[in-house]
């Protein structure tokens, strides 16, 4: 009886014009979509991990790093390893009191040690799938899909980019161009960042790791000569560009505007050198090392990415 | 037999592989290139989910690749053999290979952020298969019959309690339920081994022993009871029965007695799949351990792939709505999803957005075969893909479709031609090679402007410097040599200034184009040019006595580039022509790459180097878009694919 009566009045109540009841209408039309999207979407992990760019050309190792890494800490073998169509991100974590000392081997779940989480994206090194990688580095806060398998996830920050080479096939010198080739273009989009912010503030420092791998091969050019063989190339592709012909789609006119859109580093010398991207904030370093065989190892690759995540 | 099979993700990670002879990982790596990154294949789908069969063999080197691809997964299942053999049930394997795997490891393959998929144990279910079908290689009607069973196991499973007899085997291990398996006696057996010594019988003794000496090494830590299971299988009898699942008997079979000789008179006409025989659960006790893993198995398997089957043929059939509550609200979370994004896609979702993409094409003046291929593409990439935060479909399809673009119009190798030019006429001291003049030669039908682009290329390269002998193959057309006379001059006096040296080569009209055209570059080495541009006649692609006297030009000249002028303009049949050109060269040579010219008049509607690309797999690499010496630009993939997209 009473329970009829409460109900008849809140009817009532809610049918009556007043401002807690319209207040009440509107907050819920408002609100109610936002709720549902949110319902909807709790499926997709929010996760805000920052993340490592892996680039490079075909055949560099990158995959197999990324599985040597993923691997390591757990003593399992290292996977074979084929051409790569699509992206892939990998969870790994490097103990964050002390990076320097890290090794990628330790297995941080059972060390206990206080360990900072971060994602190893992993992309397709062939011609044709460049350019959505490239896509990642356009903007001044460069960011990554966390969880690349389903769309949606949340954004990543892109803290660092490491660029693979393969330095025995540099040695035959037939590699080297397209290597360079793809590297300017890493270089290039990372240095337009600074045209494209937005506002005063200045765009993130990005470090760039040219990681010269194989070096457990005889063949194998030493890291200082791949850093060398990288700045000679660059500079001779600077050189060309320059001169060649205009991309389709950039007028005259826009060539007077943006003339030093193209023009690799900072100022107009006559050779290329890795420090000159300094002035974008760009940081690069060549180190060697190797992902299987007695080489040099991975130990140094994963210090450099452990003091930058 | 089988070199390798290996089960590989999309990102590149071998998941599982059992290798019994090492094959050069380049194998596959081009197969991957070939297929799938640069579509080289013909085949229309060949990246949805296809069975093995379907889809067609992969050559290379020596080598024979049957495959499959899981799309929603992104995992291709691969098996290399040597193009000598014929392996009649390499489909089947391929198949049941993919759907076992992915039924087993589903849930792994789905986790974010790894690549890592425990599959060790995968070992014992890929012997199984490359057993039975192994057995099955000398019969031809295996796959036949083997479909029909399993059909026959999802659909009429309830009423018929005789047909359910593998799963029943399956799951009726606990000794209490005592299951009944047609036990055939070993004489039977015997018997069967016998009628079936055909070329697949000897076969497959072959491969089981290479199994057994290779399976070693490749297959590590799974020492279980299966593993001890495995170790003696050629003195196992076998028996080949109806539903295509090779019951495995050990020696201990022999100790069979009476049930043995009661069960062989039942096992003759028992092939047939209601043959059901009482066994002691104490006899069931006194079997090894390993027989018990071994049944488990392929019992196992068997469901696993039955379940599979009855998924696809589910699926084929249209869902029937679960009740009116519940298809209204998926309805109404459909229509809410199509705004907020996060949806699942659908077929048809998709086909009234991509019957828009496909006009929007069209109108671009993308050749209709093209964009209906492109529309397939991109289809089929997004069934099943959820749209993001606050994304509509067609701006998923838009992005996808701009990524499909970028990737069919992207060249596999860029040019730079000014180092292309450095490298041949002034080759490195360590390589063997000797210096001579880069030879370029332009083809073409009538009227495209191939003179006009040979001339802008050539003013190209005199602005840098070099020193360029153009020579005049159109000995055909009254006037043509003249017409280039006309521009040398020009030429001559542009960049006079600059330091470019240019000079024309002709012999009139009536010669031989080949032999002017080989005169020219010797000519050319001798008087040390740089590069040689060499013009020819335009010609109708469907003329047959021109357009073959191409393979002879391109013997006799050698050029280092043949590049073929297009135009853009709506209207020519630009495809046909661009289709016939690339053939024209003989089997070792083709185009390497097209100059589009006149694009400056079309506006948005640059749909035919779209076309282009599409039907000759040949990347556009210039694009003319003015009357100047100085219109000619680089194709930028990106300036195409906005152009296309844009919509005005
Ligand atoms: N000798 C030697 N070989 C290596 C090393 N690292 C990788 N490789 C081999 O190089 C090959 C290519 O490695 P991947 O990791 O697949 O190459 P990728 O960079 O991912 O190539 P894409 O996916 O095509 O871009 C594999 O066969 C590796 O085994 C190394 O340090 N030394
Ligand atoms: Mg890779």
């Amino acid at each position: 009886m009473s329970l009829q009566q409460t109900l008849k009045d809140l009817l009532e109540a809610s049918l009556t014009p007043s401002p807690t009841v319209i207040l009440f209408g509107l907050a819920f039309c408002l609100l109610a979509p936002i709720l549902l999207h949110f319902l909807y979407s709790t499926a997709t992990p929010y996760t805000t991990l920052p993340s490592v760019l892996l680039l490079g050309p075909p055949g560099a190792g990158k995959t197999a790093l990324t599985t040597l890494f993923e691997r390591g800490p757990l003593d399992l073998p290292l996977a074979k390893t084929h051409t790569s169509q699509v992206p892939s991100s990998i969870e790994l974590s490097i103990n964050s009191d002390d990076p320097s000392s890290a090794s990628y081997k330790t297995n941080l779940d059972e060390a206990g040690a206080t360990a900072k989480k971060f994602l190893l994206v992993d992309t397709p090194g062939h011609p044709k799938l460049r350019a959505s990688s490239l896509a990642h580095l356009n903007s001044a806060e460069p960011t990554i899909k966390s969880s690349l398998v389903s769309d949606g996830g949340a954004k990543s920050k892109i803290k660092a980019v490491v660029f693979m080479v393969d330095a025995a096939a540099l040695a035959d010198g037939d590699a080297l161009p397209s290597t360079a080739e793809y590297l300017y273009d890493v270089l290039l989009t990372l240095q337009k960042r600074f045209h494209s912010r937005n506002g005063s503030r200045a765009p993130a420092s990005m470090p760039v790791l040219v990681a010269a791998n194989k070096l457990d091969l005889f063949t194998a050019l030493p890291a200082a000569l791949v850093k060398s063989n990288l700045e000679a190339e660059l500079g001779r592709i600077r050189a060309a560009r320059s001169k060649g012909l205009l991309d389709s789609g950039v007028g005259q006119d826009d060539l007077a505007a943006g003339e030093e859109g193209d023009w690799l580093g900072g100022d107009g010398s006559e050779k290329f050198s890795f420090a000159q991207m300094m002035e974008f904030d760009v940081d690069v370093d060549v180190i060697g090392g190797s992902v299987t065989g007695d080489g040099p190892g991975a130990e140094k690759w994963w210090k450099w990415i452990g003091e930058r995540v | 037999m089988l070199d390798t099979f290996e089960i590989l993700t999309t990102s590149g990670v071998v998941l599982w592989s059992r290798t019994y002879a090492a094959v050069s990982p380049s194998v596959v790596n081009n197969f991957i290139n070939d297929i799938f990154i640069e579509e080289k294949s013909s085949v229309a789908g060949a990246k949805n989910g296809a069975s093995a069969a379907e889809n067609p063999p992969y050559k290379h080197d020596q080598h024979t690749l049957r495959w499959t691809f899981e799309k929603e997964l992104g995992i291709i299942f691969v098996a290399v053999y040597r193009s000598l053999l014929h392996i009649s049930w390499i489909d089947q394997l391929v198949d049941n290979i993919r759907a076992i795997f992915v039924g087993l490891y589903r849930d792994e393959l789905t986790k974010p952020n790894t690549t890592i998929v425990e599959c060790l144990t995968f070992d014992q279910y890929f012997d199984q298969q490359l057993r039975e079908l192994e057995q099955a290689g000398g019969k031809s009607d295996t796959r036949a019959l083997k479909s029909e069973v399993l059909s026959e196991d999802t659909g009429d499973e309830p009423p018929s309690p005789p047909n359910n007899r593998g799963q029943q085997a399956l799951r009726g291990v606990s000794p209490g339920s005592s299951p009944n398996v047609s036990r055939p006696g070993t004489p039977s057996a015997s018997h069967l081994l016998v009628a079936k010594a055909g070329p697949g019988a000897k076969l497959s003794r072959r491969a089981r022993k290479m199994q057994n000496t290779t399976s070693a090494p490749a297959s590590s830590g799974d020492e279980g009871p299966a593993r001890k299971a495995k170790a003696k299988p050629v003195k196992r009898g076998r028996k080949w029965d109806a539903d295509g699942l090779a019951d495995e008997d050990d020696g201990v079979q022999l100790d069979y007695s009476v049930p043995t000789l009661t069960s062989d008179s039942e096992a003759e006409p028992g092939a047939r799949p209601g043959a059901v025989e009482e066994v002691d659960a104490s006899t069931w006790g006194s079997q090894t351990k390993g027989k018990f893993v071994l049944r488990d198995l392929g019992d196992e398997v068997n469901s696993i792939l039955a379940d599979a089957d009855a998924k696809k043929n589910a699926a084929t059939k249209t869902d029937a709505p679960s009740g009116l509550v519940g298809t209204g609200l998926s309805a109404i979370g459909g229509l809410f999803r199509n705004v907020v994004g996060g949806k699942v896609l659908t077929k048809q979702d998709l086909d009234k957005a991509m019957k828009g993409m496909e006009e929007h094409l069209l109108k671009k003046n993308v050749a209709r075969e093209a964009a209906i291929r492109l529309c397939e593409g991109v289809e089929k990439e997004l069934v099943g893909v959820k749209t993001g935060s606050f994304e509509s479909i067609n701006a998923r399809i838009q992005k996808a479709m701009e990524a499909s673009l970028t990737k069919m119009l992207t060249p596999t190798s860029s040019l730079d031609l000014l180092r292309e030019i450095d490298a041949i006429t002034s080759p490195s001291a360590t390589s063997l090679r000797k210096a001579r003049p880069y030879v370029m030669s332009i083809v073409g039908v009538n009227g495209v402007g191939k003179s006009t682009n040979l001339s802008k290329i050539c003013f190209f390269l005199l602005q840098n410097k070099y020193k360029v002998l153009i020579a005049a193959g159109d000995t055909f057309r009254s006037g043509a040599v003249e017409q280039l006379a006309v521009h040398v001059r020009n030429l001559k006096e542009l960049t006079a200034r600059e330091g470019g040296q240019v000079e024309l080569y002709q012999k009139g009209y009536g010669k031989d184009a080949a032999t002017v055209a080989k005169d020219a570059v010797a000519y050319a080495a001798q008087e040390g040019f740089n590069v040689v541009l060499i013009d020819t006649a335009g010609r109708r692609h469907n003329d047959q006595r021109l357009m073959s006297s191409l393979e002879k030009f391109a013997k006799f000249a050698q050029p280092d580039k043949i590049l073929m002028v297009g135009e853009a303009l709506v209207g020519t049949d630009s495809v046909a022509q661009a289709r016939n050109f690339n053939a024209a060269f003989g089997s070792g040579r083709s185009l390497d790459g097209f100059i589009i010219s006149k694009c400056d008049t079309v506006g948005d509607m640059v749909g035919t180097l779209v076309s282009i690309v599409h039907a000759t797999n040949v990347p556009v690499l210039f694009v003319g878009v003015g009357q100047h010496y100085s219109d000619l630009r680089n194709f930028s993939v990106k300036w195409a694919v906005e152009k296309l997209l844009s919509s005005a």
